[in-house]
């Protein structure tokens, strides 16, 4: 389909420069290097991080924010080290993440992909605890996922059923180690619990102003 | 040596899921005579979660923070808690606004840029050093390696340590050993696919299966790695790989300081030899 010029928002490259990974944007002279190499693109050849790029340049700001190939890079990084432009481009996909999560809080697009909600379920146990403590990601993470409790917990049962019995038993969660009873089972916290809260506070004020 | 003390920073995967390659990495910093101080109090790093680069340094100027304050470098043997500690510690090394801010925050977060970040196999190779580490081993590891070096160790570039193609590190230690490297070179610095596992599994899977099949197909006794993510991917989750796509490996999977460990003659359990997902034990069979 045809580009719309004037749907085009000539500033989303800029919103895109002025945030923390996202400056070196522009230097694209779209090579295809990144996209080559992308581990990602092997599997799902339509992945593309070069036309991405382009789009953004262009200013095709929602086509860019709800496409649903951001959720999948694996931000391995292979195409930051080979871009021979050094746009960054692991951390630009991660640019437009994070722009792509405001626009869905301001009701201008629908994220289908589970990511965001599995990133901040993890930040959450982070926040809270300063660690990570994976059975509360997980009580976070499925229910919201899969839309109700009952449900997010079949879900959880069906991905960890194998997987925890496997970390049960080999003694590195539960008792059987001999590292404690509850090791890997409870939250492992840090005392500054409070010094988390205040960093997070911090991140998410910083965001506000940019 | 030049080395003899480090600030130690195991990560949140070393008191659950990669308990293996804590304990491994404890008894093999003993028997080289390098004292580890685990960072106290240390808090996540933000893994690949914290996508927005000011959580990733805040969190991290704590961590340094708490090193600094005992004048040691940091070492951590997780690829992704060594890329999030070492871009921490550039961007506040050069930035000094950044880093007023971030002291801002709370005082517990001062850091002065005084102290270097290093990952696991840049201390063991380039720090301790390949001599150094001969003079110790008591014992010959004869098995067929895959060396597996996944992301973060040869980029990105503004915190690589090792060849972005070709990394040689591990390589270096799996011969020292008495070890043999079999060819690998198209898979060493692919992805695992783990940061993928809760949300795409059917990407992830694919993408440890190429490693799994690969290493197989050349002959591996076992994949080593140096990344606690790398491992509950390719081996906590194996079991679960091979019944999804139907397939069997049954390759062990261990770190690098399990294989080095038996080499400078640590018992097994030690090492956690007995905690690797699929049994590492067969390999003991070939330590003489
Ligand atoms: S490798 Fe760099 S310059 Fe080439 S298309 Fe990708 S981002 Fe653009
Ligand atoms: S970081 Fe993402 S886009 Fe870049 S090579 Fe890896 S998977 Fe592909």
């Amino acid at each position: 389909m045809p580009i719309k010029t004037w749907e085009l928002d000539p500033n989303f490259k800029n919103e895109i420069l002025n945030e923390p990974g996202g400056e070196h944007l522009t230097a694209c002279y779209q090579c295809s290097t990144c996209t080559l190499g992308c581990p990602i693109t092997e599997l799902v050849p339509s992945y593309n991080p070069r036309k991405i790029i382009q789009m953004s340049l262009l200013g095709m700001r929602t086509e860019v924010l709800s496409n649903p190939d951001l959720w999948i890079c694996a931000i391995c990084q292979t195409c930051t080290a080979r871009c021979p432009q050094n746009v960054v481009v692991g951390d630009v996909l991660a640019v437009m993440r994070r722009l792509a999560e405001k626009a869905e809080e301001a009701g201008e697009i629908k994220i289908e992909s589970p990511r965001p909600l599995f990133e901040t379920a993890f930040l959450h146990t982070v926040e809270k605890y300063g660690r990570l403590y994976d059975i509360g990601l997980a009580m976070e993470y499925y229910p919201k996922r899969e839309g109700s409790f009952v449900a997010g917990q079949k879900a959880m049962m069906s991905d960890y059923m194998g997987f925890g019995m496997r970390m049960f038993l080999k003694g590195k969660m539960g008792p059987l180690g001999g590292h404690g009873l509850f090791k890997g089972l409870l939250a492992s916290k840090i005392k500054q619990r409070d010094v988390m809260k205040k960093i997070f506070k911090w991140v998410e004020e910083k965001e506000k102003e940019r | 040596m030049s080395v003899e003390k480090l600030a130690y920073y195991p990560g949140c995967p070393s008191e659950a899921t990669a308990l293996e390659q804590h304990m491994s990495t404890e008894a093999v910093f003993e028997k080289l005579g390098v004292e580890l101080v685990e960072v106290e109090e240390w808090n996540c790093c933000g893994a690949a979660e914290a996508e927005d680069p000011n959580l990733v340094y805040a969190l991290n100027a704590r961590n340094l923070a708490i090193a600094e304050r005992v004048n040691l470098d940091i070492m951590t043997p997780c690829s992704i808690c060594y890329y999030n500690l070492a871009r921490a510690n550039n961007a506040l090394k050069a930035d000094e606004e950044l880093r007023a801010e971030i002291k801002g925050i709370d005082p517990s977060l001062e850091y002065n840029g005084t102290i270097t970040p290093k990952h696991i196999l840049d201390v063991l190779v380039n720090d301790i050093g390949l001599e150094e580490i001969k003079s110790k081993l008591v014992k010959k590891v004869e098995v067929k390696v895959a060396p597996y070096y996944g992301c973060y160790i040869g980029r990105p570039p503004e915190t690589a340590f090792d060849d972005p193609d070709d990394p040689v590190l591990m390589d270096q230690l799996i011969e020292l050993i008495g070890g043999e490297n079999v060819p690998f070179s198209t898979m060493k610095t692919k992805c695992c696919g783990g940061p993928l596992m809760m949300t795409r599994a059917d990407l992830a899977f694919e993408m440890a299966r190429k490693i799994l099949d690969t290493a197989k197909n050349a002959g591996a006794d076992c994949i080593a790695l140096a990344c606690p993510l790398c491992g509950m991917m390719l081996d906590a989750k194996q079991p679960d790989i091979e019944k999804a796509l139907n397939v069997k490996f049954e390759m062990p999977i261990v770190y690098i300081t399990q294989l080095l460990g038996l080499a400078l003659g640590i018992e097994p359990n030690k090492l956690g030899l007995q905690k690797n997902v699929v049994g590492a034990k067969k390999i003991l069979e070939k330590v003489v």
